[in-house]
């Protein structure tokens, strides 16, 4: 299939806004008579609040109200409703809201903050899953037996565990009884941090006529919009919200984070629009953190190497609120199998209320936690069998015609991993090794990685497409911009699709709930796919319209017409034809007299077949759309330091089609990097008590440029997926998923060390080596 | 106490009543409207805030009345001539495909054209070490490396014209 625009690199619909310092974001934008709040954290992470003085504070200059979790009567949340916008009697975590000051400045507000003088009760900390998991183990939420929750899942009532989730297929026992080898691992991806460079913010405005307006740095504009108005009991009608640039998000700008909270405060002085931006110390503990998972895994085989059983259990210390966290531990679950068919699996997992800032997305939601045991495990398991990494997973591959842990039977379309293998193998393993020297141990290292889809069944993605009158056309959609390039696939595709040149297409920039279609978040790497077809839906349905004109105009049933994006024309006789900006507005015929629809278009689109799960197996359908990838790489460790140096990454993924080259590397290579940093350098730590020890980015170590891998190999493979644009599936999370086991890989290749806990740092390594 | 201070931001005298605690990025972005520094940290370590004061490349949120009062300031908004035509070192950014959120991208912009505006032939080396404060998570920071190394060519084709 030949194709005019995709698979082209065109500039960025917004590189120039942004390069220029245009661009708006959360923290740029200023609304006549906007007042400033800041927030009071908690200086103990579980206690009662005994009491709030808050007086000293409301005498303080500029300061308009001081607020507390007084009047506060809801809960909230999407799946597990345990959310309160501030904390009521009780703070639960290091990050909390305790009570807020609003001023005429940010400045006066933070001042004020500063004198509030709470004092709390101490309870016993949690801060892993385990100790809060012990029989004897104080209450979290004592009423979580009380929380509203979707069916099927939710706490378990005098436990602090928010949900347990159990995936049985086959027989588990039979399958261990089959194998000829075992092997088995327990593993530790610990709390991490998404850290856009843009914090987090919010602005919320109470207008008197009843309207709720918000705007926030968020990818879920929808989500807000319906949760604000049933807990202030309006019609979603009557809640606007707006989201301006997001300056990055992988994944904790998705659900509520922030919104809830800067609402509440901003409802204490209807009329007057509340904006608060996170200090980086709160983007760090007061939205959402990621991972905190720890995997105990068993891998049983012949002696062939033929898989027969997976057994796993995860504990997921997700913080003291479930809501966000709950879908992270159910997908790490299901996806812990990797790209490999088990016929018997029992995987389980404990989704624990513990006391720290709750976990949500981050990048990759899940799978990279549950594929970094089940890859490390199919290297032991290799060098038990005595067989090649490659021979043993050649094997076991899932492709056409293999089942998922969920029960799923693949198709062809889902992609081909064993493509993707040989590219990354050639990259990387076809070279020699270097030998060991005196500064360097070498070593290499490989992984598989499937990606499943992560949404909702009714999760959809909506277009509002509008042609003007000389031809060019205005796309309008729900989908977050937050830097992966969305909206040059929207303009590329929208280009394929109208057969015009993408210079011709204006892509929105702002979301605005009351303009924009509805969408249900931009999340799970799912908009290309859904997004990409709904445009291409929604440009059928304009070709359409223009074919019923023309049809009129040159007197003709509308199957004789075809359109080439210039003109509709009788295919039998392309000189008999109408100028399509004829056609747009209605055609004016000779007496005046107009003809036809307006050419405007709306279009969703949704995964087919994407089902809930079953209650007592765990198992259904994730929605069709399988990614399947490749990773390998290269690297060294400096002796003297312990530190590990990554001189090649290489990935290869089926992304069913490339629509813009040069970002899909963009993606694939900052996505490594992110990982890269989680394996390598990163973990937000807590003490016993529950306070965090390296809120800064000074001592959360962030990758710089000196970080990179000196090489970065991406190879595409096109296997044109079902529901996707011509074929594409979306890349955002695949490149982090494989990327701690393949670097733990190649340590263990380099020095024969297993190590199975985040973060390798320098300093382990280097413990490693002298404990040889 | 408010005081009244002058400085050039982007070849423009300004004067502006300021509070003694406001930093350059304060005055930048609350009293003169020029949004294109941003915040991203509490502790200057992270780099989004960048500005050129005085030929140098500061951060903005750490750089206080001492510094910046009389001083010269060039700005994101400084930099660009009207519509199509970038810096050179905006171009190549954007030409590499080092633009994706676009948060961090002002500071990097003009913390390269303080490092090639004193060193045209700054090496490879140089430009990592100037880098190494400006905390990217969109990139892994090899599309700005490979703008960077860009824009040094525009900028010296651009002398020689």
């Amino acid at each position: 299939m030949e194709f005019k625009y995709i698979g082209k690199d065109i500039l960025r619909p917004d590189a120039t806004a942004k390069i220029t310092g245009k661009a708006k974001f959360l923290a740029d934008l200023k609304l006549p008579g906007m007042l400033h709040c800041a927030i009071l954290r908690p200086t103990v992470a579980h206690a009662k609040i005994v009491s709030i003085d808050t007086s000293e504070a409301e005498k303080c200059p500029g300061v308009v109200k001081v607020v507390t979790a007084q009047g506060q009567n809801y809960r909230y949340g999407d799946n597990i409703r345990d959310f309160t916008p501030m904390a009521g009697d009780r703070v639960r975590h290091i990050g909390e809201a305790v009570a807020a000051v609003i001023a005429d400045s940010a400045h006066h507000a933070r001042e004020a903050v500063k004198k509030i003088k709470p004092v709390y009760e101490p309870l016993p900390v949690y801060v892993d899953a385990r100790d809060a998991l012990k029989p004897d183990a104080v209450l979290i939420h004592p009423d979580s037996g009380d929380f509203w929750h979707l069916p099927g899942l939710g706490p378990k009532a005098g436990t602090n565990i928010a949900n347990y989730y159990k995936l049985v297929k086959g027989d588990v026992k039979k399958g261990f009884a089959d194998a000829e080898v075992t092997v088995e691992g327990e593993f530790n991806y610990p709390f991490g941090s998404c850290s856009a460079i843009e914090p987090h913010g919010a602005i919320a405005w109470f207008h008197e006529d009843g309207l709720i307006e918000i705007w926030s740095s968020s990818i879920c504009p929808f989500v807000i919009r319906d949760e604000v108005a049933r807990v202030y009991d309006r019609p979603i009608s009557d809640v606007r919200v707006h989201i301006p640039e997001v300056g990055g998000c992988f994944g904790y700008k998705s659900d509520i984070t922030v919104e809830q909270t800067i609402a509440f405060i901003a409802s204490f002085v209807p009329g007057r629009p509340v904006k608060w931006v996170a200090t980086r110390k709160e983007d760090l503990v007061s939205t959402l953190m990621g991972h905190g998972i720890r995997t105990k895994m068993k891998l049983g085989a012949k002696k062939d190497g033929t898989l027969t059983a997976i057994q796993a259990t995860l504990y997921h210390s997700t913080g003291a609120y479930a809501d966000t966290g709950i879908h992270v531990c159910i997908g790490a679950t299901h996806n812990c199998t990797g790209p490999y068919e088990f016929p018997n699996c029992f995987m389980e997992s404990y989704l624990t209320y513990t006391n720290t800032p709750p976990i949500g997305a981050f990048r990759g939601y899940g799978h990279q936690e549950g594929q970094f045991g089940v890859e490390r495990l199919m290297d032991m398991l290799a060098r038990k069998l005595k067989m090649s990494p490659f021979a043993l997973r050649e094997k076991n591959y899932l492709g056409e015609g293999k089942t998922t842990s969920l029960g799923e039977k693949l198709w062809k379309t889902n992609g081909d991993v064993r493509a993707c293998v040989a590219n990354v193998k050639k990259a990387v393993f076809d070279s020699p090794k270097p030998k060991e020297d005196e500064q360097f141990y070498y070593g290499r290292g490989f992984v598989a990685v499937m990606k499943s889809p992560k949404g909702a069944p009714f999760s959809s993605k909506g277009c509002y497409l509008k042609m003007n009158s000389d031809g060019s056309v205005c796309i309008n959609m729900g989908g977050a911009e937050v830097g992966q390039g969305l909206r040059n696939v929207v303009r590329l595709v929208a280009a394929e699709a109208l057969k015009i040149p993408p210079e011709r297409i204006r892509v929105y920039t702002e979301i605005d709930t009351q303009f924009s279609p509805w969408e249900w978040q931009t999340i799970g790497s799912m908009f290309t796919t859904q997004g990409g077809r709904a445009i291409v839906r929604a440009a059928e349905k304009a070709i359409a319209i223009l074919k019923r004109t023309a049809g009129q105009v040159l007197k003709c049933d509308e199957d004789m017409l075809d359109y080439d994006g210039e003109f509709v024309f009788l295919k039998s006789d392309p000189g008999v034809r109408v100028e399509v900006p004829r056609l747009i507005h209605g055609y004016i015929t000779g007496d005046g007299i107009t003809i036809g629809e307006v050419v405007q278009t709306t279009s969703d689109c949704r995964l087919p077949r994407y089902s809930g799960l079953d209650p007592e197996t765990g198992q259904g359908s994730a929605g069709v759309e399988y990614t399947f990838g490749a990773q390998a790489c290269d690297i060294r460790i400096e002796k003297a330091t312990g530190k590990v140096l990554i001189d090649h990454f290489a990935s290869s993924f089926d992304v069913g089609r490339v629509i813009q080259p040069k970002q899909i590397r963009g993606q694939i290579v900052g996505g490594v990097m992110i990982a890269i940093g989680s394996t390598l350098h990163e973990e937000l730590k807590f003490d016993k008590d529950g306070k965090c020890l390296n809120p800064f980015f000074g001592r959360y170590r962030f990758p710089t440029i000196k970080d990179r891998p000196a090489k970065q190999t991406v190879v595409c493979v096109e296997t044109p997926a079902v529901v996707g644009p011509f074929g594409a599936r979306g890349i955002g999370e695949h490149p982090l998923v494989g990327v701690a086991p393949c670097i733990l890989n190649a340590i263990q290749d380099a020095i024969g060390v297993e190590f199975t806990e985040l973060p390798v740092t320098p300093d382990k390594v280097k413990k490693a080596l002298e404990g040889r | 106490m408010a005081e009244k201070i002058n400085l050039t931001v982007n070849g423009v005298p300004r004067t502006v009543e300021i509070e003694g605690w406001e930093r350059l990025i304060d005055v930048l972005r609350d009293k003169l409207d020029l949004t294109g520094a941003k915040r991203g940290c509490d502790d200057a370590t992270c780099g989004a805030c960048t500005v050129v004061l005085n030929g140098e490349a500061v951060q903005s949120c750490i750089t206080g009345l001492a510094k910046y009062k009389d001083g010269n300031v060039v700005t994101i908004e400084g930099l660009s001539g009207g519509v199509g035509k970038l810096h050179p070192i905006q171009q190549a950014l954007v030409d590499a495909g080092a633009v994706q959120c676009g948060y961090c991208t002002p500071g990097i912009v003009l913390r390269l054209y303080a490092l090639f505006g004193k060193k045209p032939d700054a090496t490879d080396d140089e430009i990592v070490d100037a880098l190494e404060i400006h905390l990217c998570r969109c990139t892994g920071y090899e599309a700005i490396f490979e703008g960077a190394k860009l824009a040094r060519g525009y900028l010296k084709k651009a002398a020689k014209a």
